[in-house]
């Protein structure tokens, strides 16, 4: 593999890339550090830039901007309490208390070694395993994919939200969606109410674009006021000691980094878990082992901050793993890279590794580049993104929806894009608000297609059911499918009921 | 929030409804010769969708009749300034249609800036500015592409 690596770091290492990279990483932790801007906003809003780029130009940029909004998220957290997207809440839960005994820097600092590091090893993780899987998946027929993909719509449906039956209503919302168009097999339309427009069905980019960010500045706006009032005064310090990251931090930290990097890239893997299940859980594992109960968010954890970062930052890679070997996307930056990939002509799955191996070969390794200008950026650029919190929402909203405006655009055939990333901005917010996972809506919408051509390859190969029995395989992952309902649904009540007892109590 | 899961679960029963016995027959076409109905897929997302409602529905009349808690989904500042983005990018898109891209462009980031309580005057003609010049350049100049 390391010799693999090296015969295509000349085109990765091209100034041309370095540039795009070290762009995508500034650009995405900039947005990132923004209070109220996540990556999901950051990636979506950028596509429009990639279409005229190279492909490996333009998948590394994406990948770069995800990786810096995920480690920019923390600025804004630690310093004004105000997470740029709920995965980061562990750590203004341990970092903000940090940053007002005076203790900013240090908390910044920890946060963006174990930023860095988390990635670091997601994305080793991700280029020793997405080939390996990509070969077994090689041999998968329809019948047993068309299993894999219920498999997996179930499973995200029943992990990213807190209802089974409003996550599965979301994702076949998606699948019925990506109906529109005209038909497979016939070529006739289908759900395109006479316009010609949606002959390719819906452009993927609006409505993803919709979804992500223009739902989102349509809450954030709405939130302005208490976005403002968050920018609380934050203490100096005399102590030196305050300001960096002594031996003893990293003592304390280098156990939660370890744990917090595995937890991250086991969540990553899985599809639909996404990045808040990640920090959340390396945070509680953290807080548990420490035995420090309420105090440990009454007077900040540097070790806390460390356990939610190298988490939260190691989903993203993880996450490109059945992306990128099976063609299914299990987080939204994954979603959103197949839009930047179909751009390129380029089909995200197993026979990426076989069509289009040096592309895959150079994004790793402009991967691994981008976690290094990661920490240089963010070393260095500290203090200006310190300052850049605390620009006032006013300036920034209507910065992003004129953004918004101009890629929904460029890749919607014009004004129609707009028309259709307005009704999924619409659609978006009122997801987001009446809990309906719009992970599992896009994740649907994406593999709706795959999904319709392997069910309908299998009804035409399985025409008694005995004839399942051949497809050992599909059957595994049907009653996987079914006991994920069943197991889901019953963990949800619990934590539920859990949640509710909380309340009263 | 069982009240807005009750509205949801509704809103969804008729949708699917709407769009089983009304959107994919008159929207899909049977198909001729081809083995499976293109309308299959479509009928069994919209099947599912309104069962599930129901179930939601159930669910949420349930928590209700016992008494929880019926708290609102969206605040009225959240509903004032949705509605706030969607007009100010539909006035937009008509400037764009109608009058020029630029002053759809200007427009639209002025008016966001404006509502969201920005009175700077250098703000307010600065950003605008710079954003549009910004545009212009990338798009025209080193993407070689156009916009309008």
């Amino acid at each position: 593999m390391i010799d693999e690596l090296y015969s295509v770091a000349g085109s990765a290492f091209a100034i041309g890339n370095l540039a795009w990279i070290l762009f995508g990483v500034t650009l995405g932790y900039l947005v990132g550090a923004l209070p109220g801007l996540g990556k999901g906003t950051a990636t979506a809003v950028a596509i429009p830039l990639t279409f005229y780029l190279e492909p490996l130009s333009a998948i590394a940029f994406l990948v770069g901007i995800s990786k810096g909004s995920t480690a920019g998220s923390a600025v804004s957290a630690i310093l004004l309490n105000t997470p740029g997207e709920p995965s980061s809440t562990p750590t203004a839960m341990a970092g903000y208390p940090l940053a007002r005994a005076g203790k900013a820097q240090k908390a910044l600092k920890m946060g963006l070694f174990a930023s860095v590091l988390g990635d670091l090893f997601s994305t080793v993780v991700l280029i020793l395993v997405a080939q390996e899987l990509a070969e077994y998946a090689l041999g998968i027929g329809p019948v047993e994919l068309t299993a894999i993909l219920a498999f997996s719509m179930v499973f995200i449906a029943g992990l990213s939200g807190r209802s089974m039956i409003k996550g599965l209503i979301a994702g076949l919302f998606g699948i019925l969606v990506s109906c529109m168009g005209l038909e497979i097999e016939t070529g006739s339309p289908r759900l395109t109410f006479g316009l010609i427009e949606l002959y390719d069905g819906l452009p993927l980019i609006p409505v993803a674009i919709g979804m992500l960010a223009l739902s989102e500045m349509m809450i954030q706006i709405g939130q302005r006021q208490r976005l403002s009032d968050e920018a609380d005064l934050l203490k100096g310090s005399a102590n030196p000691e305050d300001q960096i990251v002594t031996l003893a931090d990293w003592k304390n930290c280098i156990r939660p980094i370890v744990r917090g990097s595995l937890i991250g890239t086991v969540v990553g893997i899985l599809p639909g878990l996404g990045a808040s299940v990640g920090s959340f859980l390396s945070y509680g594992a953290e807080r548990r082992a420490s035995g420090r109960g309420a105090d440990f968010e009454e007077s900040g954890a540097i070790e806390g901050v460390a356990a939610a970062e190298s988490a939260d930052n190691a989903v993203v890679p993880a996450s490109l793993v059945p992306l990128f070997a099976i063609g299914i996307p299990g987080s939204v930056i994954a979603a959103i890279l197949i839009g930047a990939f179909t751009i390129q002509g380029i089909t995200p799955g197993p026979l990426l590794f076989l069509e289009n191996k040096d592309l895959i070969l150079g994004v790793y390794v402009s991967m691994l580049a981008a976690s290094v200008m990661l920490l240089f950026i963010g070393y260095f650029g500290q203090n200006m993104f310190a300052r850049i919190v605390r620009i006032s929402p006013a300036l920034i909203m209507p910065i992003v929806v004129f953004l918004c405006c101009i890629g929904a655009y460029l890749q919607g055939g014009g004004t129609f894009g707009i028309g259709v990333m307005i009704v999924f901005g619409i659609i978006g917010f009122f997801s987001k608000k009446y809990d309906f996972s719009f992970v599992t809506f896009l994740i649907g919408f994406v593999i709706g297609p795959s999904f319709e051509l392997s069910l309908r390859q299998s009804l035409g190969l399985v025409t008694d059911l005995p004839e399942l029995l051949d497809h050992p395989v599909a059957i595994v992952f049907a009653v996987l499918a079914v006991i994920g309902v069943w197991r889901l649904t019953v963990l949800q009540r619990k934590q539920m009921a859990e949640m509710a007892k909380a309340e009263t109590n | 929030m069982p009240k807005s899961d009750l509205y949801a679960g509704i809103g969804l029963m008729v949708f699917g409804l709407i769009t089983l016995f009304v959107l994919i027959p008159t929207q899909t076409s049977d198909g001729g010769d081809a083995s499976i109905s293109p309308a299959l897929l479509p009928q069994i997302c919209a099947v599912c969708i309104t069962g599930l409602a129901v179930l939601l529905t159930m669910q949420a009349a349930g928590k209700l009749k016992r008494g929880k808690a019926a708290g609102q989904a969206v605040p009225t500042a959240e509903w004032i300034s949705s509605v706030a983005v969607i007009a100010a990018v539909g006035v937009a898109v008509l400037l764009f249609k109608y009058v020029n891209p630029a002053v759809a462009a200007g427009l639209l980031i002025l008016g966001l800036m404006l509502y969201m309580g920005e009175r700077r005057i250098y703000f307010l003609v600065g950003i605008p500015a710079s954003l549009l010049i910004g545009a212009w350049l990338l798009f025209y100049k080193v993407l070689g592409t156009a916009i309008g």
